[in-house]
Protein backbone atom coordinates (compact mmCIF):
# COMPACT_ATOMS: atom_id res chain seq x y z
CA UNK A 1 0.00 0.00 0.00
CA UNK A 2 1.37 3.43 -0.91
CA UNK A 3 2.02 5.96 1.86
CA UNK A 4 -1.00 7.97 2.89
CA UNK A 5 -0.21 11.70 3.27
CA UNK A 6 -2.25 14.05 5.48
CA UNK A 7 -1.88 17.81 5.28
CA UNK A 8 -1.64 20.02 8.35
CA UNK A 9 -0.15 23.15 9.89
CA UNK A 10 3.23 23.13 11.62
CA UNK A 11 3.02 24.54 15.15
CA UNK A 12 6.43 23.46 16.44
CA UNK A 13 9.08 22.46 13.88
CA UNK A 14 10.64 19.01 13.87
CA UNK A 15 10.84 15.73 12.02
CA UNK A 16 10.28 12.28 13.47
CA UNK A 17 8.92 8.80 12.86
CA UNK A 18 7.19 6.66 15.50
CA UNK A 19 4.07 4.62 16.33
CA UNK A 20 0.84 6.57 16.77
CA UNK A 21 -1.24 6.64 19.95
CA UNK A 22 -4.66 7.99 18.96
CA UNK A 23 -7.60 9.19 21.01
CA UNK A 24 -10.92 10.65 19.95
CA UNK A 25 -11.08 12.48 23.29
CA UNK A 26 -9.42 15.74 24.40
CA UNK A 27 -6.56 15.38 26.91
CA UNK A 28 -6.00 17.45 30.03
CA UNK A 29 -2.32 17.23 30.87
CA UNK A 30 -2.81 18.54 34.41
CA UNK A 31 -4.43 15.69 36.30
CA UNK A 32 -4.84 13.61 33.14
CA UNK A 33 -1.21 12.54 32.59
CA UNK A 34 1.12 11.44 35.39
CA UNK A 35 4.35 13.49 35.06
CA UNK A 36 6.29 10.78 36.95
CA UNK A 37 5.37 7.85 34.66
CA UNK A 38 4.08 9.37 31.42
CA UNK A 39 0.88 7.35 31.72
CA UNK A 40 -2.59 8.68 31.03
CA UNK A 41 -4.42 8.49 34.35
CA UNK A 42 -7.70 10.27 33.63
CA UNK A 43 -10.45 7.81 34.52
CA UNK A 44 -12.93 7.10 31.73
CA UNK A 45 -10.38 8.24 29.11
CA UNK A 46 -10.07 5.84 26.19
CA UNK A 47 -6.26 5.89 26.61
CA UNK A 48 -6.30 5.46 30.42
CA UNK A 49 -3.28 3.37 31.44
CA UNK A 50 -1.37 3.97 28.16
CA UNK A 51 2.07 5.57 28.22
CA UNK A 52 2.66 8.56 25.92
CA UNK A 53 6.45 8.00 25.96
CA UNK A 54 8.02 7.85 22.51
CA UNK A 55 4.64 7.84 20.73
CA UNK A 56 3.22 10.31 18.27
CA UNK A 57 0.26 11.40 20.34
CA UNK A 58 -2.83 12.23 18.26
CA UNK A 59 -5.91 13.77 19.90
CA UNK A 60 -8.50 16.40 18.95
CA UNK A 61 -7.27 19.18 21.31
CA UNK A 62 -6.26 19.87 24.90
CA UNK A 63 -8.47 21.11 27.71
CA UNK A 64 -8.20 22.04 31.37
CA UNK A 65 -5.73 24.09 33.38
CA UNK A 66 -2.90 26.05 31.75
CA UNK A 67 -0.58 24.36 34.28
CA UNK A 68 -0.86 21.42 31.87
CA UNK A 69 1.79 23.09 29.68
CA UNK A 70 4.36 22.61 32.45
CA UNK A 71 3.48 18.90 32.66
CA UNK A 72 4.71 18.46 29.07
CA UNK A 73 7.98 20.16 30.04
CA UNK A 74 8.34 17.83 33.01
CA UNK A 75 7.68 14.73 30.87
CA UNK A 76 10.32 15.83 28.41
CA UNK A 77 12.92 16.37 31.18
CA UNK A 78 12.28 12.78 32.33
CA UNK A 79 12.38 11.43 28.75
CA UNK A 80 8.74 10.40 29.07
CA UNK A 81 7.32 12.85 26.53
CA UNK A 82 5.59 11.94 23.30
CA UNK A 83 7.88 12.16 20.24
CA UNK A 84 5.40 14.47 18.52
CA UNK A 85 1.88 15.81 18.99
CA UNK A 86 -0.81 15.94 16.32
CA UNK A 87 -4.04 17.80 17.04
CA UNK A 88 -7.17 18.54 15.10
CA UNK A 89 -7.30 22.04 16.64
CA UNK A 90 -4.36 23.45 18.58
CA UNK A 91 -5.24 25.14 21.87
CA UNK A 92 -3.01 27.37 24.04
CA UNK A 93 -2.29 24.78 26.74
CA UNK A 94 -0.84 22.19 24.35
CA UNK A 95 0.86 24.75 22.07
CA UNK A 96 2.74 26.36 24.97
CA UNK A 97 3.56 22.91 26.38
CA UNK A 98 4.98 21.72 23.03
CA UNK A 99 7.09 24.89 22.67
CA UNK A 100 8.65 24.77 26.13
CA UNK A 101 9.20 21.00 25.95
CA UNK A 102 10.46 21.25 22.36
CA UNK A 103 8.07 18.60 21.06
CA UNK A 104 7.32 18.76 17.30
CA UNK A 105 3.67 19.58 16.83
CA UNK A 106 1.16 19.91 14.00
CA UNK A 107 -2.52 20.77 13.94
CA UNK A 108 -5.37 20.94 11.40
CA UNK A 109 -4.72 17.27 10.65
CA UNK A 110 -7.59 14.82 10.10
CA UNK A 111 -6.61 12.43 12.89
CA UNK A 112 -9.52 10.06 12.15
CA UNK A 113 -7.31 8.69 9.32
CA UNK A 114 -4.67 7.58 11.86
CA UNK A 115 -5.05 4.46 14.01
CA UNK A 116 -3.18 3.52 17.18
CA UNK A 117 -0.17 1.41 16.22
CA UNK A 118 0.28 2.95 12.75
CA UNK A 119 3.88 3.90 11.98
CA UNK A 120 3.71 7.57 11.05
CA UNK A 121 6.13 10.29 10.07
CA UNK A 122 5.75 13.94 11.05
CA UNK A 123 7.45 16.14 8.47
CA UNK A 124 7.70 19.66 9.83
CA UNK A 125 9.36 20.97 6.69
CA UNK A 126 6.64 19.93 4.25
CA UNK A 127 3.85 20.36 6.79
CA UNK A 128 2.56 16.83 6.28
CA UNK A 129 1.99 13.62 8.24
CA UNK A 130 2.75 10.36 6.37
CA UNK A 131 1.24 7.03 7.35
CA UNK A 132 4.24 4.82 6.59
CA UNK A 133 2.76 1.49 7.68
CA UNK A 134 -0.57 0.48 9.14
CA UNK A 135 -0.47 -1.08 12.58
CA UNK A 136 -1.08 -4.78 13.01
CA UNK A 137 -4.56 -5.86 14.02
CA UNK B 1 2.60 38.05 12.19
CA UNK B 2 4.70 41.20 11.94
CA UNK B 3 7.78 41.34 14.18
CA UNK B 4 10.09 44.33 14.64
CA UNK B 5 13.83 43.86 14.02
CA UNK B 6 14.44 43.56 17.76
CA UNK B 7 11.59 41.07 18.22
CA UNK B 8 13.07 38.98 15.41
CA UNK B 9 16.46 38.99 17.11
CA UNK B 10 14.86 37.75 20.31
CA UNK B 11 12.94 35.09 18.34
CA UNK B 12 16.18 33.93 16.71
CA UNK B 13 17.88 33.55 20.08
CA UNK B 14 20.25 36.52 19.99
CA UNK B 15 19.02 37.64 23.43
CA UNK B 16 19.40 34.29 25.18
CA UNK B 17 17.36 31.14 25.68
CA UNK B 18 14.78 32.51 28.14
CA UNK B 19 13.85 35.45 25.93
CA UNK B 20 13.72 33.21 22.87
CA UNK B 21 11.47 30.70 24.63
CA UNK B 22 9.10 33.43 25.82
CA UNK B 23 9.03 35.11 22.39
CA UNK B 24 8.24 31.78 20.73
CA UNK B 25 5.30 31.31 23.13
CA UNK B 26 3.90 34.77 22.34
CA UNK B 27 4.39 34.49 18.57
CA UNK B 28 2.83 31.03 18.33
CA UNK B 29 -0.16 32.05 20.44
CA UNK B 30 -0.48 35.19 18.32
CA UNK B 31 -0.51 33.10 15.15
CA UNK B 32 -3.08 30.77 16.67
CA UNK B 33 -5.44 33.71 17.30
CA UNK B 34 -4.56 35.67 14.14
CA UNK B 35 -2.78 38.57 15.87
CA UNK B 36 -1.06 40.94 13.42
CA UNK B 37 1.60 42.10 15.90
CA UNK B 38 2.65 42.31 19.55
CA UNK B 39 1.56 45.22 21.79
CA UNK B 40 3.44 46.70 24.73
CA UNK B 41 1.93 45.98 28.14
CA UNK B 42 2.19 48.06 31.30
CA UNK B 43 1.98 45.05 33.64
CA UNK B 44 1.68 41.28 33.80
CA UNK B 45 -0.03 39.21 36.47
CA UNK B 46 0.87 35.52 36.68
CA UNK B 47 -1.35 32.74 38.01
CA UNK B 48 -0.06 29.30 38.95
CA UNK B 49 1.87 30.07 42.13
CA UNK B 50 0.36 27.61 44.62
CA UNK B 51 2.36 24.39 45.00
CA UNK B 52 -0.93 22.60 45.68
CA UNK B 53 -2.26 23.26 42.18
CA UNK B 54 1.11 23.33 40.37
CA UNK B 55 2.77 20.21 41.68
CA UNK B 56 6.45 19.66 40.85
CA UNK B 57 6.52 20.14 37.08
CA UNK B 58 6.43 23.96 36.82
CA UNK B 59 9.14 24.53 39.42
CA UNK B 60 11.63 22.86 37.08
CA UNK B 61 10.66 25.11 34.19
CA UNK B 62 10.72 28.26 36.32
CA UNK B 63 14.14 27.31 37.64
CA UNK B 64 15.46 26.75 34.11
CA UNK B 65 14.18 30.18 33.04
CA UNK B 66 15.71 31.86 36.09
CA UNK B 67 19.02 29.99 35.65
CA UNK B 68 19.21 31.23 32.06
CA UNK B 69 18.93 34.80 33.30
CA UNK B 70 15.20 35.39 32.81
CA UNK B 71 14.12 38.82 33.99
CA UNK B 72 10.80 40.65 33.80
CA UNK B 73 10.58 43.76 31.59
CA UNK B 74 7.45 45.24 33.19
CA UNK B 75 5.79 45.31 36.59
CA UNK B 76 4.89 41.68 37.18
CA UNK B 77 2.75 40.48 40.06
CA UNK B 78 1.90 37.00 41.39
CA UNK B 79 -1.30 35.22 42.44
CA UNK B 80 -1.68 33.91 46.01
CA UNK B 81 0.22 30.87 47.29
CA UNK B 82 -0.97 27.75 49.13
CA UNK B 83 0.08 28.72 52.66
CA UNK B 84 1.39 31.59 54.75
CA UNK B 85 4.41 31.21 56.98
CA UNK B 86 2.70 32.67 60.04
CA UNK B 87 -0.40 30.50 60.43
CA UNK B 88 -1.13 27.75 57.88
CA UNK B 89 2.56 27.00 57.28
CA UNK B 90 2.99 26.01 60.92
CA UNK B 91 0.16 23.47 60.71
CA UNK B 92 1.52 21.73 57.59
CA UNK B 93 4.49 19.47 56.94
CA UNK B 94 7.87 21.03 56.22
CA UNK B 95 8.20 19.54 52.72
CA UNK B 96 5.15 21.50 51.55
CA UNK B 97 6.57 24.73 52.95
CA UNK B 98 9.90 24.09 51.24
CA UNK B 99 8.40 23.28 47.85
CA UNK B 100 6.13 26.32 47.98
CA UNK B 101 9.02 28.51 48.99
CA UNK B 102 11.17 27.19 46.13
CA UNK B 103 8.51 28.23 43.60
CA UNK B 104 8.43 31.75 45.05
CA UNK B 105 12.23 31.89 45.00
CA UNK B 106 12.33 31.23 41.24
CA UNK B 107 9.78 33.98 40.57
CA UNK B 108 11.72 36.35 42.81
CA UNK B 109 14.97 35.62 40.94
CA UNK B 110 13.25 36.78 37.75
CA UNK B 111 12.17 40.06 39.31
CA UNK B 112 8.54 39.36 40.12
CA UNK B 113 6.91 41.49 42.83
CA UNK B 114 5.94 39.19 45.70
CA UNK B 115 2.42 40.56 45.63
CA UNK B 116 0.75 37.18 46.21
CA UNK B 117 -2.75 38.42 45.59
CA UNK B 118 -5.66 37.93 43.21
CA UNK B 119 -6.46 41.67 43.50
CA UNK B 120 -3.26 43.27 42.13
CA UNK B 121 -5.31 46.39 41.30
CA UNK B 122 -5.38 47.29 45.03
CA UNK B 123 -1.56 47.48 45.01
CA UNK B 124 -1.27 49.59 41.89
CA UNK B 125 -4.31 50.43 39.81
CA UNK B 126 -3.57 50.15 36.06
CA UNK B 127 -4.35 53.17 33.92
CA UNK B 128 -7.58 53.09 31.97
CA UNK B 129 -6.92 52.06 28.32
CA UNK B 130 -3.56 50.45 29.18
CA UNK B 131 -2.77 46.99 27.76
CA UNK B 132 -2.05 44.24 30.30
CA UNK B 133 -1.33 40.50 30.29
CA UNK B 134 -3.15 39.24 33.37
CA UNK B 135 -3.93 35.63 34.15
CA UNK B 136 -6.19 35.65 37.21
CA UNK B 137 -9.68 35.44 35.69
CA UNK B 138 -11.45 37.51 38.39
CA UNK B 139 -8.86 40.28 38.01
CA UNK B 140 -9.10 40.10 34.19
CA UNK B 141 -12.85 40.76 34.23
CA UNK B 142 -12.42 43.51 36.87
CA UNK B 143 -9.59 45.19 34.94
CA UNK B 144 -11.51 45.25 31.64
CA UNK B 145 -14.90 46.16 33.08
CA UNK B 146 -14.31 48.37 36.11
CA UNK B 147 -10.85 49.87 35.47
CA UNK B 148 -11.20 50.10 31.68
CA UNK B 149 -7.83 48.44 30.98
CA UNK B 150 -7.35 45.85 28.21
CA UNK B 151 -6.36 42.25 28.94
CA UNK B 152 -7.15 38.82 27.57
CA UNK B 153 -7.66 36.00 30.01
CA UNK B 154 -4.08 34.73 29.95
CA UNK B 155 -2.92 31.35 31.17
CA UNK B 156 -0.09 31.11 33.72
CA UNK B 157 2.66 30.40 31.11
CA UNK B 158 1.50 33.04 28.59
CA UNK B 159 1.37 35.75 31.28
CA UNK B 160 4.85 34.67 32.37
CA UNK B 161 6.16 34.97 28.80
CA UNK B 162 4.50 38.40 28.45
CA UNK B 163 6.13 39.56 31.71
CA UNK B 164 9.59 38.63 30.40
CA UNK B 165 9.10 40.14 26.92
CA UNK B 166 6.96 43.09 28.08
CA UNK B 167 4.49 42.51 25.26
CA UNK B 168 1.47 40.40 24.38
CA UNK B 169 -0.08 39.32 21.05
CA UNK B 170 -2.63 41.86 19.77
CA UNK B 171 -5.86 39.84 19.58
CA UNK B 172 -9.15 39.31 21.39
CA UNK B 173 -10.05 41.94 23.94
CA UNK B 174 -7.10 44.18 22.85
CA UNK B 175 -9.17 45.01 19.75
CA UNK B 176 -12.01 47.53 20.25
CA UNK B 177 -14.36 45.53 18.01
CA UNK B 178 -14.13 42.57 20.40
CA UNK B 179 -15.20 44.66 23.41
CA UNK B 180 -18.72 45.29 22.16
CA UNK B 181 -21.65 43.80 24.13
CA UNK B 182 -23.47 40.78 22.71
CA UNK B 183 -26.36 40.74 25.19
CA UNK B 184 -28.39 43.37 27.00
CA UNK B 185 -29.07 42.16 30.53
CA UNK B 186 -31.74 43.86 32.62
CA UNK B 187 -31.60 43.05 36.31
CA UNK B 188 -35.22 43.33 37.38
CA UNK B 189 -34.60 43.09 41.12
CA UNK B 190 -32.62 45.16 43.62
CA UNK B 191 -29.47 43.21 44.51
CA UNK B 192 -29.10 43.45 48.28
CA UNK B 193 -25.41 42.76 48.92
CA UNK B 194 -22.10 41.67 47.31
CA UNK B 195 -23.16 38.03 47.75
CA UNK B 196 -26.13 38.58 45.43
CA UNK B 197 -23.83 40.28 42.90
CA UNK B 198 -21.80 37.08 43.02
CA UNK B 199 -24.93 35.01 42.37
CA UNK B 200 -25.72 37.25 39.36
CA UNK B 201 -22.23 36.54 37.99
CA UNK B 202 -22.63 32.77 38.35
CA UNK B 203 -26.05 32.93 36.65
CA UNK B 204 -24.87 35.10 33.74
CA UNK B 205 -21.63 33.16 33.22
CA UNK B 206 -23.63 29.96 32.72
CA UNK B 207 -26.09 31.67 30.39
CA UNK B 208 -23.76 33.80 28.25
CA UNK B 209 -20.59 31.66 28.12
CA UNK B 210 -18.29 34.04 26.15
CA UNK B 211 -20.78 36.74 25.12
CA UNK B 212 -20.05 40.16 26.69
CA UNK B 213 -23.09 41.53 28.55
CA UNK B 214 -24.22 45.14 28.98
CA UNK B 215 -25.90 45.03 32.37
CA UNK B 216 -28.62 47.50 33.38
CA UNK B 217 -30.31 47.91 36.75
CA UNK B 218 -27.39 47.11 39.06
CA UNK B 219 -28.20 49.97 41.45
CA UNK B 220 -25.34 50.16 43.96
CA UNK B 221 -22.16 49.55 41.99
CA UNK B 222 -19.60 49.70 44.79
CA UNK B 223 -16.19 48.32 43.85
CA UNK B 224 -16.75 45.42 46.22
CA UNK B 225 -20.01 44.41 44.54
CA UNK B 226 -18.38 44.65 41.09
CA UNK B 227 -15.44 42.56 42.32
CA UNK B 228 -17.79 39.76 43.41
CA UNK B 229 -19.64 39.99 40.09
CA UNK B 230 -16.35 39.82 38.14
CA UNK B 231 -15.04 36.79 40.02
CA UNK B 232 -18.29 34.85 39.70
CA UNK B 233 -18.81 35.68 36.02
CA UNK B 234 -15.31 34.36 35.27
CA UNK B 235 -15.96 31.16 37.25
CA UNK B 236 -18.85 29.84 35.18
CA UNK B 237 -18.27 31.68 31.89
CA UNK B 238 -15.49 32.49 29.46
CA UNK B 239 -16.58 36.15 29.44
CA UNK B 240 -13.67 38.60 29.71
CA UNK B 241 -15.69 41.69 30.56
CA UNK B 242 -19.07 43.29 31.16
CA UNK B 243 -20.45 46.79 30.64
CA UNK B 244 -22.45 48.46 33.40
CA UNK B 245 -22.30 52.20 32.69
CA UNK B 246 -25.07 53.75 30.62
CA UNK B 247 -22.76 55.70 28.31
CA UNK B 248 -21.02 52.54 27.14
CA UNK B 249 -24.34 51.01 26.11
CA UNK B 250 -25.07 53.13 23.08
CA UNK B 251 -26.31 50.59 20.53
CA UNK B 252 -28.51 48.14 22.35
CA UNK B 253 -31.36 47.59 19.88
CA UNK B 254 -29.82 44.63 18.11
CA UNK B 255 -28.54 42.83 21.21
CA UNK B 256 -29.95 39.62 22.56
CA UNK B 257 -32.16 40.56 25.55
CA UNK B 258 -31.91 38.83 28.91
CA UNK B 259 -34.03 39.64 31.95
CA UNK B 260 -32.83 38.52 35.38
CA UNK B 261 -35.58 38.27 37.99
CA UNK B 262 -35.55 37.94 41.77
CA UNK B 263 -36.21 34.20 41.58
CA UNK B 264 -33.17 33.67 39.29
CA UNK B 265 -30.94 35.24 41.94
CA UNK B 266 -32.67 33.31 44.75
CA UNK B 267 -32.33 29.99 42.89
CA UNK B 268 -28.66 30.66 42.11
CA UNK B 269 -27.89 31.57 45.73
CA UNK B 270 -29.54 28.33 46.87
CA UNK B 271 -27.77 26.24 44.23
CA UNK B 272 -24.36 27.44 45.45
CA UNK B 273 -24.83 25.84 48.88
CA UNK B 274 -24.12 22.12 48.70
CA UNK B 275 -25.44 21.68 52.23
CA UNK B 276 -26.95 23.89 54.92
CA UNK B 277 -24.38 23.71 57.71
CA UNK B 278 -25.01 25.64 60.92
CA UNK B 279 -21.58 24.88 62.45
CA UNK B 280 -19.03 24.97 59.60
CA UNK B 281 -15.38 24.03 60.25
CA UNK B 282 -14.32 27.24 58.48
CA UNK B 283 -15.94 30.62 57.92
CA UNK B 284 -14.05 32.32 55.11
CA UNK B 285 -14.14 35.91 53.84
CA UNK B 286 -11.74 37.25 51.21
CA UNK B 287 -12.32 35.72 47.78
CA UNK B 288 -11.26 37.72 45.88
CA UNK B 289 -8.85 39.21 48.44
CA UNK B 290 -10.34 41.81 50.80
CA UNK B 291 -9.91 45.53 50.29
CA UNK B 292 -9.00 47.81 53.18
CA UNK B 293 -12.67 48.86 53.39
CA UNK B 294 -13.87 45.27 53.73
CA UNK B 295 -11.41 44.48 56.53
CA UNK B 296 -12.50 47.61 58.35
CA UNK B 297 -16.14 46.57 57.94
CA UNK B 298 -15.45 43.07 59.31
CA UNK B 299 -13.65 44.53 62.33
CA UNK B 300 -16.50 46.96 63.02
CA UNK B 301 -19.16 44.26 62.70
CA UNK B 302 -17.20 41.91 64.99
CA UNK B 303 -16.86 44.50 67.77
CA UNK B 304 -15.60 42.53 70.77
CA UNK B 305 -17.31 39.26 69.96
CA UNK B 306 -15.05 36.22 70.04
CA UNK B 307 -14.76 33.55 67.37
CA UNK B 308 -16.30 30.22 68.46
CA UNK B 309 -13.75 27.69 69.71
CA UNK B 310 -14.77 24.98 67.25
CA UNK B 311 -14.68 27.35 64.22
CA UNK B 312 -11.82 28.65 62.09
CA UNK B 313 -12.41 32.21 60.89
CA UNK B 314 -10.18 33.37 58.02
CA UNK B 315 -9.99 36.74 56.30
CA UNK B 316 -7.73 36.60 53.24
CA UNK B 317 -5.95 39.58 51.71
CA UNK B 318 -2.58 40.70 50.36
CA UNK B 319 0.43 41.58 52.55
CA UNK B 320 0.07 45.15 51.29
CA UNK B 321 -3.52 45.56 52.49
CA UNK B 322 -2.90 43.65 55.72
CA UNK B 323 -0.16 46.09 56.63
CA UNK B 324 -2.40 49.07 55.86
CA UNK B 325 -5.23 47.59 57.93
CA UNK B 326 -3.05 47.40 61.08
CA UNK B 327 -5.53 48.31 63.82
CA UNK B 328 -8.40 46.32 62.26
CA UNK B 329 -6.17 43.27 61.85
CA UNK B 330 -5.22 43.49 65.52
CA UNK B 331 -8.88 43.62 66.51
CA UNK B 332 -9.90 40.65 64.31
CA UNK B 333 -6.99 38.54 65.55
CA UNK B 334 -7.48 39.53 69.21
CA UNK B 335 -10.96 38.05 68.93
CA UNK B 336 -9.73 34.77 67.51
CA UNK B 337 -9.93 35.38 63.75
CA UNK B 338 -6.97 35.01 61.35
CA UNK B 339 -6.09 37.60 58.73
CA UNK B 340 -4.07 35.51 56.26
CA UNK B 341 -1.87 37.41 53.82
CA UNK B 342 -0.86 36.12 50.39
CA UNK B 343 -2.98 32.97 50.64
CA UNK B 344 -6.06 31.74 48.81
CA UNK B 345 -8.39 29.22 50.46
CA UNK B 346 -9.25 27.51 47.17
CA UNK B 347 -5.58 26.71 46.45
CA UNK B 348 -4.64 25.98 50.09
CA UNK B 349 -4.48 22.59 51.86
CA UNK B 350 -7.82 22.80 53.71
CA UNK B 351 -8.34 19.01 53.56
CA UNK B 352 -5.07 18.41 55.41
CA UNK B 353 -6.30 20.78 58.14
CA UNK B 354 -9.45 18.70 58.60
CA UNK B 355 -11.76 21.30 57.08
CA UNK B 356 -14.80 19.53 55.61
CA UNK B 357 -17.41 22.31 55.71
CA UNK B 358 -16.94 25.94 54.64
CA UNK B 359 -19.27 28.92 54.97
CA UNK B 360 -18.38 31.85 52.70
CA UNK B 361 -19.81 35.05 51.24
CA UNK B 362 -17.93 34.44 47.96
CA UNK B 363 -19.76 32.93 45.00
CA UNK B 364 -16.42 32.00 43.39
CA UNK B 365 -15.32 30.00 46.44
CA UNK B 366 -18.77 28.43 46.73
CA UNK B 367 -18.46 27.35 43.10
CA UNK B 368 -14.92 25.90 43.34
CA UNK B 369 -14.57 24.58 46.92
CA UNK B 370 -16.63 21.38 46.44
CA UNK B 371 -14.09 20.16 43.83
CA UNK B 372 -10.90 22.05 44.77
CA UNK B 373 -11.21 21.57 48.54
CA UNK B 374 -13.53 18.53 48.62
CA UNK B 375 -15.65 20.53 51.08
CA UNK B 376 -19.36 21.08 51.61
CA UNK B 377 -20.23 24.74 51.15
CA UNK B 378 -22.83 27.04 52.67
CA UNK B 379 -23.14 30.35 50.77
CA UNK B 380 -24.24 33.33 52.90
CA UNK B 381 -23.88 37.15 53.02
CA UNK B 382 -21.10 38.63 55.16
CA UNK B 383 -23.29 39.43 58.17
CA UNK B 384 -24.61 35.86 58.43
CA UNK B 385 -21.08 34.49 58.04
CA UNK B 386 -20.02 36.60 61.01
CA UNK B 387 -23.04 35.60 63.12
CA UNK B 388 -22.11 31.97 62.47
CA UNK B 389 -18.43 32.45 63.31
CA UNK B 390 -18.92 34.52 66.45
CA UNK B 391 -20.20 33.75 69.92
CA UNK B 392 -23.19 35.50 71.46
Amino acid sequence: MPNRTLKGRVVVEGHCKARALVSAKPISFLGGVDPATGKIIEKDHDLCGESVKGKILCFPHGHGSTVGSYVLYSLSKRRLAPKAIINQTADPVVVVGAIIANIPMMDQVDISEIKTGDLIEVDGREGVVRIVAKGEG
Amino acid sequence: MYLTKEEERIYDGERGWTNQMCMRILVRLGELFNAAKLVRISSAHVSGVSYKTLGDAPAEFLEALANAGGNVKVRATLNPQSLDTEYLGRKLEQSLREKQSNILKQFERMGFTESLTCTPYYLKKPKSDSHLAWAESSAVVYANSVIGAWTNREGGPSALAAAIIGKTPDYGIHKPENRQPKALVTVDTALKNPTEFGALGIYLGRLLRDGIPAIQGLGDTSENCLKQLSAALASTGMVNMFHFKRKSQAKTERLEKVCVEARDIKNTVESLSTREVSKPDLVFIGCPHCSLGEIKKIALLMKDKKVKKETEFWVCTSHYIKEKAGEYVVQIEKNGGHVLAGVCTIVSWTEKLGIRTIMTNSAKTAYYAPTMNKAEVTFRPLKECLTTALRG
